[in-house]
């Protein structure tokens, strides 16, 4: 009975394909035809436009607050692009360009940022939950999706994000531990942007990475850079290899930064310094991409032209057609809210929603019930 | 019908923003998105860029203006005619204004059944009614669609103690209430200015020291004349760094200095565990009048660094603050501060402590005084210094000796030189 060391079966792996100063590990860089390398910088530089037009709609008042995802592309699209239309996205809500791969409307995250639930809907053709607000509350969804899909066995797979703050809570935990227990065909990306709003990251743990963590779950676990569309790519597509053959859940960890503030009524100038901004603005995914896209004499600058016309084009219809959708009156009923959670309204729903049309009526008449 | 831009909510349930910079002037012509001003509002800057191309007609705002959610602060005549985007946003607005004429609607209603109507409020509002007793149908929500908001249920317990004061009250004869002002514009014309950003800030947390911390003021004066000699020997030596060498650098390290000799000035009062703070760094707070107001930025760590580094300090974290580009992280934790009124004028005045500190040291005018050395009247220069302590820390006799200190190094410029890093 002396004391010896345990030895864990499982270590955890840092991947990086393409660093910051665009050097490429050949031997680890996935195949990909010029067409999908193509597609991948469309709806990366999709994503950062529309990203970026939603930030001067805000400032103008023609949009809600809403949470920018410009830095956050590679992971999204990485993983969007890794798996199949008929297996499951699960977003926070800063998976823009995966979405717009995934081929949600843009006209969605308009309306949903304005407050409207119809952005929330998911189009009948996509197999993805909506923008999860909540945090961590969308590892519970996923984890009973994988659950399902194993009585189904129906070989789908689940990709599931989160940020760090989420990887904080308590509802992160019971989701890793009952995919690992129960074999959910789960990929957990943990798209680590180093603050939780304002709280960075080394206030929130004390562990090295988050990865880590997956060997206390009994999963296999994988620190990426985040800002490399390939890395993150290709640590996916090994994780739905596994999860496909029914070999279980795998932790992700995609190492980004939020380049921007936490949502439009946030100034992070009172948590982080300019500094800390400007070196990760020097690892910015798209710009990285870009140039290994022109070094592979995959983009010129005609093609680019070409595609920012299409993407402005794109965005500039999207923005109409969604400031006319709300000017309809009907989509603007609050009772809509209550229409959209379940596939049929349960009695509890059903009774608050009789009393706010009960209460609207009454507004709109105050008399009315006044004199009765 | 030129198109007339509205303060949007720029974040979640924002009433207002200053206006910090106006970007464009009438008669210019602007493209979409360009910048069109730069507003504060309680939680960031930003900046508000143009929905419409065009001409710039009028310029409603100026800078330094509180504009409140809704209010027009441009007009553009629009380049082609008009087209569809503003008109969606009217839609908006008529949503909007319809949701306001509701707030006050329900009110009748309401005061007469005291039921009924749902009410909406936060669960933790509903709890803070039923803690104090308040039936939530009675209170009037100032919230979007009658919400009521904590500060609503306060402000109706609020009046009504006020109301049933004032019943009593009139019933003996008293007519006014101790909070109220009387009508300025019975004896003239008047103009109410909101206190808004750091106007309120500094009211807020004066008015927090003031009531918490006893203050007393003690004042003495240096002779600085050998001192200023000393500055200005150095003075040379030190532009080779860029830096300037001020007498704030000195009373900065003076005050330093004999913070480690006399630590109850270092110190913060914790009234909730009857404990006093003693904090091993020395963090001193320097108060900055700018543009916007008073702010008082930290230098870090001064019992460490040079005179010459803190020269180079001092400049650089005045300059900043000046430019409103002082970080939050800058103003914090400050354990002294040091307000330096001397370029102005004064000869003694009594600062209220920067909360939670013990201490604030106001240096004023140095001017040439006759003074008496050996016996024979020569001049001097003769600089006032004035310490507001917490009175619930330590005491006068302490305040005395520990002012005391920071004289006699001023006057004995010899105790610099170990500092000085030239």
């Amino acid at each position: 009975m002396p004391r010896t060391p345990i030895q864990l079966t499982d270590k955890i792996d840092y991947l990086s394909i393409l660093d910051e100063h665009n050097k490429v590990d050949t031997s680890l860089e996935p195949k990909l035809s010029r067409q999908d390398l193509e597609t991948l910088y469309r709806y990366m530089l999709y994503g950062r436009r529309l990203d970026e037009r939603m930030l001067i709609l805000q400032r103008q008042g023609r949009l809600s607050t809403f949470a920018q995802c410009t830095g956050h592309e590679a992971i999204s699209l990485g993983v969007a692009f890794a798996i199949e239309k008929s297996d499951w996205f699960i977003p926070y809500y800063r998976e823009l360009a995966g979405m717009l791969y995934r081929g949600w409307p843009p006209e969605k995250f308009l309306l949903y940022w304005n407050g409207y639930e119809e952005g929330a809907s998911v189009p009948e053709n996509i197999n993805d939950l909506p923008f999860c607000v909540p945090i961590s509350s969308q590892l519970l969804h996923a984890v009973g999706i994988g659950m399902a899909i194993n009585i189904k066995d129906d070989k789908k797979v689940v990709c599931v994000f989160f940020g760090d703050g989420a990887a904080s809570e308590g509802d992160c935990h019971e989701a890793m531990n009952f995919a690992s227990v129960f074999n959910a065909p789960v990929i957990f990306i943990c798209v680590n942007n180093q603050y939780a709003i304002s709280v960075p990251l080394s206030k929130q743990m004390k562990a090295q990475t988050i990865a880590q963590r997956a060997i206390a779950y009994g999963m296999p676990g994988i620190r990426v850079d985040g800002n490399d569309i390939l890395a993150v790519y290709s640590s996916v597509k090994e994780a739905v290899s596994r999860a496909r053959d029914g070999r279980g859940p795998t932790l992700i960890e995609a190492v980004t930064y939020r380049l921007t503030p936490h949502t439009t009524a946030d100034d992070p100038k009172r948590y982080r310094s300019e500094e800390e901004v400007s070196i990760w603005q020097k690892r910015d995914p798209l710009v990285r991409f870009k140039q290994y896209l022109y070094d592979n004499k995959i983009l010129s600058k005609s093609i680019e032209e070409e595609l920012e016309e299409d993407i402005a084009t794109i965005i500039k219809e999207s923005v109409e057609n969604e400031e006319a959708i709300i000017k309809k009156p009907e989509i603007n009923d609050p009772l809509h809210m209550f229409d959209y959670v379940y596939s049929e309204i349960p009695p509890c729903i059903q009774r608050q929603k009789e009393e706010l049309a009960q209460y609207l009526d009454y507004k709109k008449n105050p008399r009315k019930r006044g004199e009765s | 019908m030129p198109f007339e831009f509205k303060l949007p909510d720029l974040g979640e349930g924002i009433h207002e923003a200053e206006v910090l910079n106006v970007k464009v002037q009438e008669g210019q012509s602007i493209v979409e998105d360009q910048p069109l001003f730069e507003v504060e509002t309680d939680k960031a800057v930003v900046e508000i860029p143009s929905p419409v191309a065009g001409k710039v007609i009028k310029v409603s705002v100026h800078n330094g203006q509180i504009v409140t959610v809704g209010s027009v602060m441009i007009s553009i005549e629009q380049a082609g005619g008009s087209k569809k985007e503003p008109e969606s946003i009217s839609v908006k607005e008529s949503i909007a204004e319809t949701k306001s004429q509701n707030q006050t609607a329900p009110q009748g209603f309401i005061n007469k059944t005291n039921e009924a109507a749902p009410v909406i409020a936060t669960p933790a509002t509903r709890q803070l009614a039923r803690e104090l007793k308040v039936d939530l149908h009675l209170v009037k929500g100032s919230g979007a669609g009658g919400k009521i908001s904590k500060e609503d249920v306060l402000a109706y317990v609020e009046n009504q103690k006020q109301s049933s004061q004032a019943s009593t009250q009139s019933a003996i004869g008293a007519t006014k209430l101790e909070s109220s002002l009387p009508d300025f514009s019975k004896f003239g014309q008047v103009e109410r200015i909101p206190v808004r950003s750091l106007r309120r800030k500094t009211a807020q947390l004066m008015e927090l020291s003031w009531s918490k911390i006893p203050h007393v003021t003690h004042c003495d004066e240096a002779d600085v004349t050998q001192l200023e000699h000393f500055r200005k020997k150095h003075a040379e030596s030190v532009k080779k760094y860029d830096a300037k060498l001020t007498m704030t650098a000195f009373i900065m390290k003076a005050a330093a200095v004999t913070l480690q000799k006399y630590p109850e000035f270092n110190t913060s009062f914790d009234e909730r565990s009857e404990e006093i703070v003693f904090k091993h760094y020395y963090n001193i707070g320097m108060a900055v009048a700018t543009d916007r107001g008073l702010i008082v930025p930290v230098i870090q760590s001064v019992d460490q660094k040079s005179i010459l580094d803190l020269a180079l300090e001092i400049n650089k974290v005045a300059e900043k603050a000046r430019a409103a580009k002082t970080e939050l992280r800058e103003l914090q934790g400050a354990t002294f501060t040091i307000t330096n009124i001397g370029s102005i004028g004064g000869t003694s005045a009594s600062p209220i402590i920067h909360y939670p500190e013990a201490a604030i040291l106001a240096v004023m005018k140095t001017k040439e005084k006759p003074v008496l050395r050996n016996g024979k009247i020569e001049s001097g220069s003769i600089m006032p210094l004035c310490m507001a302590f917490d009175h619930r820390i330590t005491d006068g006799a302490q305040a005395a000796y520990f002012i005391r200190a920071i004289v006699r190094m001023l006057e004995e410029p010899a105790s610099f030189e170990k500092y000085l890093g030239i």
